[in-house]
């Protein structure tokens, strides 16, 4: 089974290459969507082996995401591993997040936080905004997962071609799980380490996201 | 009375930039067609705000017509807002399914 990794990178300089390094050799190809990055994440990219795409124009990071969904598509995937740029995933989960696939147990699989392993995850991270947003998507979206905005995860192709990412920015995570929720696949969550280097998405960040998928759903 | 008269100079002001802007060709003719209905109906609501006043109070509301006129200003005003907002939001889709485009072919 080939696997691709997609990481989208915005200003990823000073990780993108260790990420890479680490990455590489655990899947088939690296695909680095470089979202018109403003230092050299993109050369870096290169020389680190990956396959570099580049968006002459800032789209955001679901944006990104798709275009990394459409290239592995189009050079048969079979796998599609996403995972962030700025080195808070350990690489070695890679094949936790892949295995239920691989085993045929699973369509789609969430890396999640706070299942058995440790994260640092910052207080109000924790105890606020993630239960928050676990209730926001269980009330309104029938979700019923431990972790709402995990950007670690695995989709078989034929999952990468119906979920057709279209929100831009943050909101795609939770557009992930509303259409594999909808679409009836088969889900599972896997117990990942994420290593907090700063605080991430913040409290306003969560109400763009609603207004997003909001505005998303009028002009269907 | 001497508000009336600075509300329809306004709006003297507004037709006459209309008329600029269609003899430099700055708008469409449908653009300019639908803002000088707009601002001759504008005129007329300002002529005739003693009889919007008497149609408002038949209806059963307690203001006055030109209460009137501006709810229904601020209505419009949201409703081309969020328009607008729907535009930009497909223009986004667009400018983002090129750059992808572009980025796959490279």
């Amino acid at each position: 089974m080939r696997v691709f990794c997609v990481i989208p990178a915005y200003n990823e300089a000073k990780t993108i290459a260790d990420v890479i390094s680490q990455v590489k050799p655990l899947v088939d190809e690296v695909v680095v969507v470089d979202d018109n990055s403003q230092d050299n994440t993109l050369t870096l990219a290169k020389e680190a082996g990956a396959t570099a795409l580049h968006h002459p124009i800032n789209r955001g990071q679901g944006a990104a995401l798709q275009t990394g969904n459409a290239y592995a598509l189009e050079h048969s995937a079979d796998i599609i591993v996403h995972f962030d740029a700025d080195g808070q995933f350990l690489s070695q989960e890679i094949a936790d997040v892949v295995q239920p696939i691989k085993d045929q147990k699973a369509e789609i699989v969430f890396g999640s936080r706070f299942l058995e392993k440790k994260t640092n995850l910052p207080w109000s991270k924790k105890h606020l905004i993630m239960p928050l947003a676990r209730l926001i998507n269980k009330l309104f979206f029938g979700i019923n997962l431990t972790d709402p905005q995990s950007g670690f995860r695995a989709m078989t192709k034929d999952v990468a071609r119906q979920i057709k990412i279209e929100n831009d920015g943050m909101a795609h995570c939770n557009e992930i799980l509303i259409k594999s929720f909808k679409n009836k696949y088969r889900i599972q969550e896997v117990p990942i380490t994420v290593i907090y280097h700063e605080f991430g998405q913040k409290f306003s960040g969560g109400f763009r996201i609603i207004k997003d998928l909001i505005y998303k759903k009028i002009i269907k | 009375m001497i508000q009336q008269a600075v509300a329809l100079l306004i709006i003297a002001f507004f037709l006459v930039r209309l008329f600029q802007q269609k003899k430099k060709q700055q708008i469409s003719k449908n653009e300019f067609t639908f803002w000088l209905i707009f601002w001759l109906l504008a005129g007329l609501a300002i002529g005739f705000i003693k009889t919007i006043d008497q149609v408002v109070a038949q209806l059963g509301f307690s203001g006055s017509g030109i209460n009137f006129l501006f709810y229904l200003a601020v209505m419009i005003l949201f409703y081309f807002l969020f328009k607008m907002r729907l535009k930009i939001v497909k223009l986004e889709k667009n400018i983002t399914d090129l750059t992808r485009e572009m980025s796959l072919r490279k």
